[in-house]
């Protein structure tokens, strides 16, 4: 089994991003200055995650306003809306209206996972949102059709994943709607074939997409979610029985992440116990990859905070490969 | 000076008021770590010009307005022992701010609204003042918790470090405490609305002859229900009218029977509700309780609008108020 170590997805801005970010918003700096001080910050995020000995990188998503921000912003046919609360986090998107026809013209985040494939010494992740959450965060204005917007946003979706496919080992679709627990039966089943829908129609290979859902983890969805076909990204640090429910429902499958790091959380978290927990979690689960990670993005918590997460993960990976020796 | 309160609709505020220019720089001081005397003066200042505000509106339970709050989980965590803040968390784009930290066992150690009260009865002209204090459940999840590690040992202490001030607010003759728990909306988890409603018990379920409020916003409120029926309080304060008073039939199903903060003014429009709109609202309250069981108020805390709306605002909500009891007459 090939072993993993890597963030969910986001990881804060350094302050000095945040603050080339204002001033060329303000039209303080030029784009060609604020180029130069987001690579500086780049490489640093970049820097951080190898030096602490995670083994699969991704960009930090540091230009990303939200999940949906660079493809709201990118895709035609969508306009930005109001600010929304994202799931149960002091933590707000805004919500994309949908206005015409969705359709994909180029690639979105291409020159972010190029810049990230030649900066990194190891793997590398890309993340895109997934068509399912992609939908239930957006206002339809113009379709009035599920099913016709989902086959565009799908579609749109599958051209961005290919865009990617050369540069990326993994491509993250993330897919926190999935586990909403306010979500029905119904719906989540119907989001599963939808995520499989992509899955399907993507001309990649399915061991190296993972489907990634956060802030909840119940053995309503978990049984449904088996049905993915790809790999899963699982929260392991919101809910107090997720251990017990992977134990119970098990799994095996090409790739798995454990998000056993709690990315909502400044509480010192023990490398030890969280080794432990995995190679217990490993009794009962198996898959050709598997990734210890983040439970979901880095936003809630400081840079210097997850900082520290970093230094957690890093260390659980060599405890765990200490212990497979 | 003695103030005789409507005994039908009794109108009120949620808490906070737009910030007046002596707030604003007194907030500047604060944060500077400046709370010396001129900071003292200008919350005073600014608390004056609050409460006569809400009397020349006609509201009849008023507030301090909250003028020395800038945020409300962060105002009491630099007040209760065992806080500090955190570096800057986003809360969206590129717009950040300081959390509270739980870095040690939170308790109390001196009082932190109790002279505000004071101040602002003082003016009142006779009208109770309503303190509002943010309630546990609020300040432990939009707080990052490094000490505990564990919400129920966590907001059990809150709840007693609160409940000693909400002591000195009694003492010093509060009879109006409201109890704020804006996050309780936006997690559905049951475990979390029972732990609130114990939370509560520490801190008001012993108190008589005092009016025990609790005020929830925007969000799942649904999924309070039915838990909050059985919480120790006397008066649930919802916003209503931003939700299209959607939750009455919800409190109508559930025999609702505690008093009911109507909300009737959307806090997030600059738009002035007129006083027939108002009336209408109130109309719709009517329908499920008897009117000395309902306070008419905004939704939320006015602060976010300008201050020349939400005097309007609250003078048509009184107006609407006062032709509502003629009509019931």
């Amino acid at each position: 089994m090939r072993l993993y170590a890597g963030i969910c997805g986001s990881f804060p801005r350094p302050p000095e991003l945040r603050r080339a970010i204002n001033e060329f918003r303000e039209g303080k700096i030029d784009r060609v200055e604020f180029e130069e001080r987001y690579k500086a910050s780049f490489k640093r995020v970049v820097r951080l995650q190898e030096d602490n000995g995670l083994n699969l990188l991704t960009s930090g998503l540091l230009l990303w306003d939200d999940l949906l921000r660079p493809f709201a912003e990118n895709l035609d046919g969508i306009r930005l809306g109001r600010l929304l609360r994202f799931f149960d986090n002091n933590f707000y998107y805004r919500c994309p209206v949908i206005v015409d026809q969705i359709r994909w013209t180029r690639p979105i985040t291409l020159d972010e996972v190029r810049g990230l494939s030649e900066a990194a010494s190891r793997a590398v992740k890309a993340v895109v949102p997934g068509p399912y959450t992609f939908l239930k965060l957006s206002e339809d204005r113009f379709y009035g059709s599920k099913d016709k917007l989902a086959d565009d946003v799908v579609q749109a979706l599958r051209q961005e994943i290919e865009s990617l496919s050369d540069l990326a080992d993994f491509i993250q679709l993330d897919e926190p709607s999935l586990v909403d627990p306010e979500l029905g039966e119904d719906d989540r089943r119907w989001g599963v074939e939808l995520v499989n829908a992509l899955l399907e129609a993507v001309g990649v290979s399915r061991d190296k997409l993972l489907i990634a859902t956060y802030f909840n983890l119940d053995s309503r969805s978990y049984s449904i979610l088996l049905e993915v076909r790809a790999g899963l990204h699982l929260d392991l640090s919101s809910t107090k029985n997720a251990d017990h429910i992977l134990m119970e429902e098990g799994y095996s499958g090409d790739l798995l992440s454990l998000g056993v790091i709690d990315s909502r959380s400044i509480f010192p978290e023990d490398p030890g116990d969280i080794a432990g927990r995995v190679e217990k979690l490993l009794e009962k689960v198996s898959a050709k990859a598997l990734a210890i990670s983040t439970s979901s993005w880095l936003d809630y918590i400081p840079f210097e905070d997850a900082v520290e997460k970093l230094k957690t993960l890093g260390e659980v990976l060599r405890r765990l490969e200490a212990g497979s020796r | 000076m003695s103030y005789e309160l409507p005994r039908k609709l009794v109108t009120t505020v949620v808490g906070s008021y737009p910030y007046f220019p002596e707030a604003l720089k007194a907030l500047q001081l604060r944060k500077r770590g400046e709370r010396g005397r001129e900071y003292e003066e200008l919350v005073r200042r600014a608390i004056a010009r609050a409460v006569e505000d809400y009397l020349s509106a006609g509201v009849d339970v008023v507030s301090d307005g909250e003028q020395r709050r800038e945020d409300m989980a962060v105002f009491f965590a630099e007040e209760l022992r065992g806080f500090r803040l955190s570096g800057l968390v986003r809360i969206f784009d590129n717009v950040y701010y300081r959390r509270p930290v739980i870095a040690d066992r939170v308790g109390w150690d001196h009082e932190i609204i109790v002279e505000d009260f004071r101040y602002a009865a003082r003016l009142s002209k006779g009208r109770p003042v309503k303190v509002t204090l943010t309630g546990p459940y609020t300040m432990y999840t939009w707080s990052l918790d490094r000490y505990y590690g564990d919400m129920r040992k966590a907001m059990l202490d809150l709840a007693e470090a609160l409940s000693r001030e909400i002591k000195a607010l009694v003492e010093a003759g509060a009879r109006y405490i409201q109890v704020d728990e804006p996050a309780l909306s936006t997690r559905p988890r049951k475990e979390d609305v029972i732990l609130a409603g114990e939370a509560l018990g520490i801190m008001v379920g012993k108190l008589s002859n005092v009016k025990r409020i609790m005020h929830v916003c925007y969000g799942k409120l649904e999924r309070l229900f039915p838990e909050v029926l059985d919480f120790p309080i006397d008066q649930l304060d919802l916003e209503m009218k931003n939700s299209n008073y959607a939750l009455l039939e919800l409190l109508k199903e559930y025999s609702f029977d505690k008093e009911l903060g109507l909300g009737v003014i959307d806090v997030h429009s600059e738009r002035v509700e007129s006083v027939d709109e108002i009336m209408e609202g109130i109309g719709l309250g009517l329908e499920i309780l008897p009117p000395e069981k309902i306070y008419v108020k905004p939704d939320c805390g006015l602060k976010r609008l300008s201050r020349e709306t939400a005097l309007a605002k609250l003078r048509n909500m009184v107006e609407a108020a006062r032709r509502a009891r003629e009509e019931l007459a």
